[in-house]
Order: C-alpha cells, then sequence, then structure tokens
C-alpha cells in the first residue's frame, strides 16, 4: 500500500500577519515619499493605517485579548474625520493650482 | 487733660497747611496772577506761624512736656509707627521755621516780582516748609528720614530755579549729588538702628541706649554723623553750598542759612543722648566742626560775590554748632541756631535787598557806597554783621560766647580746641567787617545813581529781622536759662556741658567779645581807612604772603579744585574705561556671542525647513527608523 505522504498544511502564523503588514506599510510610506499626487498621497496613508489597523488585530489574535481590536475601532473612527479634513484641504488645493501636486506648495519654507 | 487733647490735634495743623497750600498753588498756578498767590501763600504762612506759636504756649504751660501723636503703626514688628512729636526742641523748631518762612514769603513777593515762574516760586517754598516741618516734628527716625529727603529735593528745585541758566542747573546737581553722599550714611545709620533697637521712634531708641554696646552706638553715630555732614555742609562736603548761592535769594535765606543746613545739627541734638556714649563721634564732630569754621571763614575773606561770603559764614557758623555738639553744649548748639537763623537770614534779605536795588548785580567790588541810597538796608545789615561778629548785647554774643566758654571748659586739649575757635571768631568778624564796609562804605568809584532804598515789601521784613537779632540772645543768658528750660524734657538722659562760673566766664566772656572786635578794627583799618594803601608793604616784604593768602582764600586752599581733579575727573576716567571694559566687552560680548550664535545655528537648521511634504515625509521615516533601531537594540529589561 502506497503510503501517502502526510499533507504538509501550511500554518498561517501570526509572523505571516505582521509581515504582511510590515509590507503594507512600507507601500505606504514609499508612496508618500515619491508621489507628488496628494489624492495618490492621501490613500497612501489610509494603507499604512490599515497596515497599523492588521498589526492590532493580529496581536489580538496572538495574545487572545480583545484590546487591540478595540483599538482598531478607534483608528477607523479617526481615518474616517481625517479622511473628511484631508479630502476638503485636497478640493481646495485643486481649486487654487487646478492640479493635486504638493510640490508647488512650499509656501512655509524656512 | 483739656489742653493736651486739642494741642494734639492742632499742632499738625502748621505740618500740613504749607503742603496744602503748595499743592493748591500747584494746581492753580496758571490761573494765579501775583495778587492771588500772595494771598494765599501769605495767609497761610501766617495762619501756620499763628498756630505754631499757640502750640508752643500751650506746650510751655505744660512744663514742655512732649506731646506724641500716633497717626497710625506701618508695621507692627519691627514696631515702625508713623507719628509726630511736640517737645522743647521740635516746638522750637516749629515756631522758627514757620516764623521765618513768613517774613521771608513776605520779602519775596517783592523779590520775585515779575517772575515768570512766580506762583512755581511759592510752590517749591511751601512745600519746603512743610519737608522741614515734617523732618522736625516727626516722632521716628523713618519721618525724620522723609522729610529729610524732601527738603533735599525742594533745595535742590529752589536751587535750580532759573534752570534757564547753566550755573543753576549745575549748582541744583552738584547740591543733590554732594546731600546724596551725606543720604547714604544716614540711611546706614538708619538700618543699624532698626537691627539693634527693632523700633524707629525717638523715645523708645534713647531711653535704651544703656545696654548697647559702645561699638554700635559709635557706629550709629558715626554715620548718622556723616548725613548730618552732608545736610549741614561740613568739611568734607560742604561745597555745595556756596554753589547753593544761584537760587534766589530769599530762598538762600530760609534754606541755605536759616533753616535746612541746620537740620543735622538738628539731628545730632535729637540723638544726643546716643552721641553722649561715644566719645570717637564727639571727637570728630568737634574737629570736623572746628575745621569747617576756620575753612569756611579763612574762604570768606576773599570772596567778591555778595552772596558766597555769607554762604562761606553760614558753614563757618555751622561749624560753631557743631563744635558746640562735640563739646557737649547741645543747649549752646541749639541756641546758636536760633540766634544765627535771625541775623543770618537778616543777612542774606539784606543782599537780597542788594541785589535788588543793584538790577542783579552781585560783584561787591562794583558796588560802595551804598550807605547813603539805602539807609535802611545798610544799618540792618549793619545789625546783622554786628550780631553775627559776637558784639554784645546783640544776639550771636550770647550764644558763640556760650559756645566758646562751653569749649573752654572741658580742659585739657579743649583749651587748643578753643583758641581755634576763637580764631574763627575773630575771622568771622573780619570778613563780616569787609563785607559790609565794601557794600556801604568803601568809594569803589562807580557811580550809582539810580539804585534807591528797596520797596517797603523788603525793608519791613529786615526791620523786623533787625529786631529779633539785637533781642533774640537774650532768651538764654548766663543770667536767665530759657532755652535750657525749654529742652530740658528733651534732654533729660543727657549731660549737658554747662557754663564756667564767677570770673572765668567773665575772662571768656571778654575775650570772645575782644575777638569781635578786634577782627572789625583790623577790617575797618583795611577796608575802611584803606590802612594798606598808606604803607608801603614792599618794605616789610609782605607782599607775596599777602597774595598767597589771598589766591588761598579765593579758591577755598584749591579743595574745590582737588575734589574735581581727584573725584570728578578721576570717576569720569574710571567710568570711561569701565565702560570700554565691563560694559562694551564682558557684558556687550557676551549678549553679542549669544545672539550671533543663534543667528548662525538657526541659519543651518531652517534650510531643513523646505515647505515641501514630501521632505517631511522622508525626516518622519528617517525618525521612525530610528525608533525602531532604538526598540531593536534596546537591552530588555528583565522584570
Amino acid at each position: 500500500m502506497i503510503q501517502r505522504n502526510e499533507i504538509v498544511v501550511l500554518e498561517v502564523t501570526t509572523d505571516w500577519y505582521l509581515t504582511l503588514a510590515a509590507i503594507l506599510f512600507s507601500i505606504g510610506f514609499l508612496g508618500m515619499m515619491i508621489r507628488k499626487n496628494a489624492l495618490i498621497m492621501f490613500m497612501c496613508i489610509e494603507l499604512m493605517l490599515n497596515a497599523v489597523n492588521l498589526t492590532f488585530i493580529s496581536a489580538s489574535k496572538h495574545f487572545g485579548q480583545v484590546d487591540g481590536q478595540v483599538f482598531v475601532f478607534f483608528v477607523l473612527v479617526v481615518a474616517a474625520a481625517e479622511v473628511v479634513v484631508g479630502l476638503a484641504i485636497i478640493v481646495s488645493i485643486f481649486k487654487k493650482q487646478s492640479s493635486a501636486s504638493v510640490d508647488v506648495l512650499n509656501v512655509s519654507r524656512g | 487733660m483739656y489742653l493736651e487733647v486739642k494741642l494734639e490735634l492742632i499742632f499738625l495743623l502748621p505740618i500740613f497747611l504749607p503742603f496744602l497750600s503748595a499743592f493748591f498753588l500747584f494746581l492753580n498756578k496758571k490761573l494765579f496772577n501775583e495778587l492771588i498767590t500772595n494771598f494765599f501763600t501769605l495767609n497761610s504762612a501766617l495762619l501756620s506761624f499763628a498756630i505754631a506759636a499757640y502750640s508752643f504756649t500751650a506746650l510751655a504751660l505744660d512744663k514742655f512736656k512732649p506731646v506724641n501723636v500716633e497717626l497710625f503703626q506701618w508695621i507692627s514688628n519691627p514696631d515702625i509707627t508713623i507719628g509726630f512729636t511736640l517737645d522743647g526742641l521740635s516746638g522750637i523748631m516749629l515756631i522758627l521755621v514757620t516764623g521765618l518762612s513768613f517774613v521771608i514769603q513776605l520779602f519775596s513777593t517783592s523779590y520775585m516780582e515779575k517772575d515768570e515762574n512766580y506762583c512755581n516760586y511759592f510752590v517749591y517754598f511751601n512745600f519746603f516748609v512743610f519737608s522741614m516741618l515734617l523732618l522736625v516734628m516727626s516722632s521716628n527716625f523713618l519721618v525724620m528720614f522723609f522729610g529729610w529727603e524732601l527738603v533735599g529735593l525742594s533745595s535742590y528745585l529752589l536751587i535750580s530755579f532759573w534752570s534757564k541758566k547753566p550755573a543753576a542747573a549745575k549748582a541744583g546737581n552738584k547740591a543733590f549729588v554732594i546731600n546724596r553722599v551725606g543720604d547714604f550714611g544716614f540711611l546706614i545709620g538708619l538700618m543699624i538702628i532698626l537691627d539693634t533697637f527693632n523700633t524707629f521712634d525717638f523715645y523708645k531708641i534713647l531711653q535704651n541706649t544703656s545696654g548697647i554696646a559702645e561699638s554700635t552706638i559709635t557706629a550709629i553715630s558715626l554715620f548718622l554723623l556723616l548725613g548730618a555732614f552732608g545736610k549741614s555742609a561740613q568739611f568734607p562736603l560742604f561745597s555745595w553750598l556756596p554753589d547753593a548761592m544761584e537760587g534766589p535769594t530769599p530762598a538762600s535765606a530760609l534754606i541755605h542759612a536759616a533753616t535746612m543746613v541746620t537740620a543735622g545739627v538738628f539731628m545730632l541734638v535729637r540723638i544726643s543722648p546716643i552721641l553722649q556714649h561715644s566719645k570717637i563721634a564727639s571727637l570728630l564732630i568737634i574737629i570736623f566742626g572746628l575745621i569747617t569754621a576756620l575753612l569756611a571763614a579763612f574762604s570768606a575773606i576773599n570772596q567778591f560775590d555778595i552772596k558766597k561770603v555769607l554762604a562761606y559764614s553760614t558753614i563757618s557758623q555751622l561749624g560753631f554748632m557743631f563744635i558746640a555738639i562735640g563739646a557737649g553744649a547741645y543747649v549752646a548748639a541749639i541756641f546758636h541756631l536760633v540766634t544765627h537763623a535771625f541775623f543770618k537770614a537778616l543777612l542774606f534779605l539784606g543782599a537780597g535787598a542788594v541785589i535788588h536795588s543793584m538790577h542783579h548785580e552781585q560783584d561787591i567790588r562794583k558796588m560802595g557806597g551804598l550807605r547813603k541810597k539805602m539807609p535802611i538796608t545798610a544799618s540792618m545789615m549793619g545789625i546783622g554783621t554786628l550780631a553775627i561778629s559776637g558784639i554784645p548785647p546783640l544776639a550771636g554774643f550770647w550764644s558763640k560766647d556760650e559756645i566758646l566758654a562751653s569749649v573752654f571748659v572741658n580742659g585739657g586739649i579743649y583749651y587748643f580746641f578753643w583758641a581755634l575757635s576763637l580764631g574763627a571768631a575773630f575771622l568771622t568778624a573780619f570778613y563780616m567787617g569787609r563785607h559790609w564796609l565794601l557794600i556801604f562804605e568803601k568809594d569803589n568809584g562807580f557811580e550809582h545813581s539810580d539804585v534807591a532804598e528797596a520797596p517797603k515789601a523788603m525793608t519791613r521784613p529786615l526791620l523786623l529781622l533787625g529786631v529779633f537779632s539785637i533781642f533774640i540772645g537774650f532768651i538764654n543768658t548766663p543770667f536767665f536759662h530759657g532755652l535750657e528750660k525749654v529742652l530740658h524734657v528733651t534732654l533729660e538722659n543727657v549731660e549737658v556741658t554747662h557754663l564756667p562760673k564767677g570770673i572765668t566766664l567773665v575772662v571768656l566772656a571778654v575775650l570772645s567779645i575782644g575777638a569781635g572786635f578786634t577782627g572789625l578794627i583790623i577790617a575797618f583799618l583795611l577796608f575802611g581807612m584803606e590802612l594798606h594803601k598808606r604803607i608801603d608793604l614792599k618794605k616789610f616784604k609782605l607782599e607775596s604772603p599777602i597774595n598767597l593768602i589771598k589766591n588761598l582764600s579765593t579758591n577755598v586752599l584749591y579743595l574745590n579744585k582737588f575734589g574735581n581733579l581727584f573725584f570728578v575727573s578721576g570717576m569720569k576716567n574710571l567710568s570711561r574705561k569701565v565702560a570700554v571694559v565691563v560694559d562694551g566687552m564682558l557684558i556687550d560680548g557676551s549678549v553679542n556671542f549669544v545672539s550671533t550664535t543663534f543667528n548662525k545655528s538657526s541659519k543651518i537648521t531652517s534650510t531643513t525647513q523646505t515647505g515641501l511634504v514630501r521632505n517631511y515625509v522622508v525626516y518622519f521615516g528617517l525618525f521612525l527608523l530610528l525608533l525602531i533601531a532604538l526598540f531593536i537594540f534596546t537591552p530588555l529589561v528583565p522584570t
């Protein structure tokens, strides 16, 4: 009888989630650094926030406590509020210079 | 009891009445013309004199028992109470200041006529009277110090009254600055007093002097003495008084002759219960008094400004008062203060009348022969001259003779001091005789066709003061110790030097009269008969010594020049160096260093602020990496 090899189940551990979160955060950060468009930068920020959320949840799962999940709700609320303000700013920038590029906005140069 | 209660209320009035009238005139100075100003100031002065006289009489009826009024307690520990006292000493000063203030204001109404700041003059004048009364009537050192500073201020205001003249403005500054040296000593003395006695009240302090260490007593006495030297223009700090003659003459009469400059004498008599315990202080007082009396009398010999002669004479007479205090004759000091106030006020007002009639000419070389033009002024100034020279029975004789006899009675080295004071008395008679003769007698070849007798508002005060200069000496003679009775409560615990008895007193009196007469006669021979022109001076080889004396006298032994060279120029040089090194290099340098450092460093850091959001994101990332690195490399602390 042919013995079938034992199926190796690839277990998705907490490390995976953390790595994914780190990758997402790095992508977001890189996007912040290299993109000029304010809207894209904004999306990058959202990406970073959600990377952090992922970290919270995976840590919550790992330690079996709900604190991290509670924090995620807070972050979501803050992010929602931030979207409102940030989008308003972006719209006004767009109205002023008819492009969403942030490199033109350097009036606060020292 | 009835009397006391009433007296307590009423003797504060003469103190604050001048203040009220000063304030009132100040408010209305644009509004009032000369007549209305005269009306208010003269009436207020007369009223305060009347109340002062009433208070003094009531006090005399009560056998000079001190009356204290405590207005309020400022601080309970240490005990500082604002209060006033009326005793023999302050009563005399009260009546003297208010009386002379009225007479001199009457004179001023004529002297200051048509001055553009007429009303201001009376504001300052009344303010001075208020300050002086604050000084003399206070029951504690603190209020006395307030008065002390305020008389300095009003003296400054009156000296530089004609501030358009640069000399007047400068003289005011000089008086103020030199007085500051004295006030500094006074203030330190007050601090030691508060530290030692825990109160400022005269009576509490002066009754508790027995348990205090002599070194403390000496320290207090010496510091207060410095204050008295400044205010009363004694030897090292005297040069402001001759310059103070830039002020209006009636103000000089009241402030720089009769009252303010005697504040030092008054203060020393006030603290005599402390002073008597300090031998060093007493010796210093008599030595400096002698130096002052001799130096100032010597300087007066060859002055040609009508007021400067009187100024040096004032300094010299103040020296006599200090001699009396040093010899322990506190009653004699106050006695001389009183008589001097009258005849010096008379002399100054006489000088004022002369200056007024001569159209503001003050050089006595340009006068001469004024006796026929101004008979009343001449005779009154003659009385003043005789009084100050110590010719009996005029006022100056009694007080000066009492001082000389009191010095003599101490014995020992005081015989020497007595001889020197006698010399000063001789010089006094000499320069005063010269002064009168040069103004009124000697023909200097100037025509004075337009000179006439002063107006009545000037001659009347002169006549009044003339009468007093003759008779005021009788308040305290060897036969009738009036002043001693007035002061006996004030000086209760003080050992006062008494006059010698019998034949010694007579001999001393004869000697002092002799000194006065000799001085006057020599002055008459030199300036009346002009004897020196008839003798060939070269034959006796006297010319160069006489010129030397004249030069020394005119320049006050070159003390002013020395002071200018040593203190003024020295200080200026020093302060210039300090300005360059400390201010320029040290302070400015460090301040500039700090500011340039911040400027440069901020320029460097400000380049990082580009205004570009993406750059900030990069910084943010860098610091995030740093934070992560910190977490990684921080060793875990074992729990």
